[in-house]
């Protein structure tokens, strides 16, 4: 079922106010239709247009130079070999012609395979970002289920039990407040997913991301460690089956997210040694940002470059 | 002529390159024949003979279905979820799975967890909600209760069934994957055998036909109920089932497995009688009941003595046990494994 229906059906129902399903009706608005990342194609077109340009100047103006005498070594050598008899102008020329191709061909080569090389890096952190996005709307899909599971046996207890104890009632207020905020926290963490992958190049929205995902994610366990008091309600193979799906979508992030940290390491890394970083600021690209905690940060071990 | 066999630098250098290249693909062609280790029991749970069971049925599964399942057991683990992620990458080049079927069941005993790890292509099959319930309902009765090896049996017995429905429904991925996990899969709590010790009530009477007392034991595995004293087993039964671990997930089973079966009716003589199903129906063992003063009863000792499963559940004779119920298949030839093959 379409989380859209499913809404619909708790509405109709009185599972929910009027309140929290406009709430998750935003947070699933527009959702399939991220906005791609703002694409530097022309800027990395342009940066690799100047930078071979620049590249080639320096050897002219090398060979102009300083660099006769040297061609003149390499022609001595030809000369030695096509002995007894002349050279001629024609093979002087052709050397000449080929120091200069080689010249020119070599770093254009060696620009090209650095720039490859990273957009080969950046690639891998938006592939991996794609992961984790899948696995944070593949969370987000679930928790209309999540909260329909738990109202309608909130309900069904309201109903059926007379005499709640005191006890009893705080759990259900709990649970109750626990779907209220799960409600809050998804249509904070859709708002931001929906920037698209732009968020990757951005470190204070990463930061917002992380934390609504954290949030997020937080209160998922929580509602299941609070669902720990309603034996009936867990033991269910319908709820097992929803706890399944909802650690497994954790999982899933968690793995996504060391993977995603993994690709921007590298890449960030990379960008950061020579040569390549004169490849990287004249191809216009950008550091990315982590998906992480602060303290993660701080705790994060040094990028081995060796 | 004699001819001088004099190596200079060069030839040294290209002999040691060709002999180089020679001995990797030949360990490469060794290592593929040799067996995968299927089990890595750091925390020494199984006995090598359960080891060796253990590896042998997965080799089974290797082989029928492509899925290459291993097990490893380690005392401490931090986190058992990314150990499980870890462990599939360090695994992952050596699977033999050709098509990226793997699946990695890590055991850790002290913090009394279990996980089981999907490959990415095997998600579709075994999805979070189908391993949570194998885990669960299946694994877990059997780890709480100390049978580490029948759990893993067990649950592998499941994953055979599941990986025949899929074959049979196309729901295989047979492009070829390399076996990386996603983190696909599920992890549960090894809890105390109350939890999961029997339920269930009596009201389950003998039948005053076979068929009647089938129809009572269909209702009562339904209900999830493996109450050893259930007046529809023989005395015998009771007795053995006390010291039986019976899972939610087995009753589960006994009672899908039983709506693909279609009875041939019911053949009896004297007390003895006999439930059995079509040839071909190879998934569908026969029941045998005896009749005692009250009724029907399932006799499911002699059953568990004389009937016996391959890796692909199939059932069999065990030739060399006899038994009051042969009568009911001297139509039937058996081949020299027990499995029955034809009508008479």
């Amino acid at each position: 079922m379409e989380p859209e229906d499913r809404i619909q059906r708790m509405t109709d129902e009185g599972l929910l106010d009027e309140k929290q399903a406009e709430m998750l009706r935003a947070s699933f608005a527009g959702q399939h239709g991220v906005e791609p990342v703002p694409h530097s194609g022309v800027a990395r077109v342009r940066g690799l247009f100047l930078g071979s340009a620049a590249l080639v100047v320096v050897f002219v103006i090398f060979m102009l130079a300083g660099g006769g005498p040297e061609l003149e070594v390499i022609q001595d050598v030809t000369k030695t070999l096509n002995q007894p008899g002349g050279h001629g102008e024609m093979n002087r020329t052709i050397s000449t012609l080929l120091a200069i191709g080689l010249m020119f061909i070599v770093p254009l080569l060696l620009w090209g395979w650095m720039h490859n090389s990273l957009v080969a890096h950046e690639e891998k952190v938006f592939e991996t970002w794609a992961q984790t996005e899948s696995n944070f709307q593949r969370r987000a899909d679930l928790i209309p289920n999540l909260v329909e599971t738990v109202t309608r046996y909130l309900k069904h207890e309201r109903e059926t039990l007379t005499d709640v104890t005191s006890a009893r009632a705080k759990s259900n207020e709990q649970l109750a407040e626990g779907i209220n905020k799960l409600i809050g926290d998804q249509k904070a963490a859709s708002d931001l997913l929906r920037k698209g992958r732009a968020v990757v190049e951005d470190e204070a929205l990463m930061k917002k991301l992380f934390d609504a995902q954290t949030a997020l994610g937080s209160n998922v366990t929580n509602l299941m460690a609070v669902s720990e008091n309603y034996p009936d309600l867990r033991s269910s193979d319908q709820f097992l089956q929803l706890q399944a799906q909802l650690e497994g979508t954790e999982n899933r992030v968690n793995v996504a997210r060391m993977r995603f940290n993994e690709a921007v390491g590298e890449y960030n890394g990379t960008m950061r040694m020579l040569p390549w970083s004169l490849v990287a600021s004249a191809g216009s690209f950008r550091r990315k940002a982590y998906f992480r905690s602060d303290e993660e940060a701080r705790n994060a071990p040094e990028l081995d470059l060796e | 002529m004699r001819r001088n066999w004099t190596l200079n630098r060069a030839s040294v250098i290209r002999l040691l390159v060709v002999a180089g290249i020679a001995a990797g693909l030949a360990w490469w062609g060794v290592r593929t024949l040799l067996p995968a280790k299927m089990v890595e029991d750091h925390a020494g749970l199984l006995t090598q003979e359960q080891n060796a069971w253990v590896s042998e049925y997965h080799q089974f599964l290797l082989r029928d279905h492509d899925i290459d399942y291993r097990v490893v057991s380690e005392n401490k683990v931090a986190d058992i979820n990314q150990m499980a992620v870890k462990t599939f990458e360090r695994l992952g080049d050596g699977m033999r799975s050709t098509t990226g079927r793997g699946l990695l069941l890590v055991i850790a005993p002290d913090e009394k967890l279990v996980r089981l790890e999907v490959s990415r292509s095997l998600e579709p099959v075994y999805t979070d909600a189908f391993v949570k319930y194998i885990e669960e309902r299946q694994m877990v009765p059997f780890f709480a209760s100390g049978r580490i090896a029948d759990g893993i049996l067990a649950t592998t017995e499941m994953i055979v069934t599941r990986a025949q429905e899929a074959r049979a429904n196309v729901e295989f991925d047979a492009s070829r994957h390399a076996s990386k996990s996603a983190g696909g899969g599920a992890v549960s709590r090894i809890e105390n055998a109350a939890k999961n010790a029997a339920r269930g009530d009596g009201g389950f009477t003998p039948g005053a036909t076979p068929g009647d007392t089938l129809k009572s034991y269909l209702t009562a595995m339904a209900a999830r109920n493996s109450s050893p004293d259930l007046e529809i087993y023989t005395d015998e039964t009771r007795t053995m089932l006390k010291s039986w671990t019976v899972t939610p997930a087995q009753m589960d089973n006994e009672v899908k497995s039983h709506r693909k079966c279609a009875s041939q009716g019911t053949r009896a003589r004297g007390q003895y009688a006999v439930i059995r199903y079509r040839i071909k129906d190879r998934l569908c063992a026969p029941y045998f009941f005896h009749k005692s003063g009250e009724g029907w009863q399932l006799d499911l000792t002699m059953m568990q003595k004389a009937i016996r499963f391959n890796q692909s559940n199939y059932w069999r004779f065990d030739m060399s046990v006899t038994h009051a119920y042969a009568f009911a298949f001297d139509d039937w030839r058996f081949d020299k494994n027990g499995f029955p093959i034809a009508v008479k």
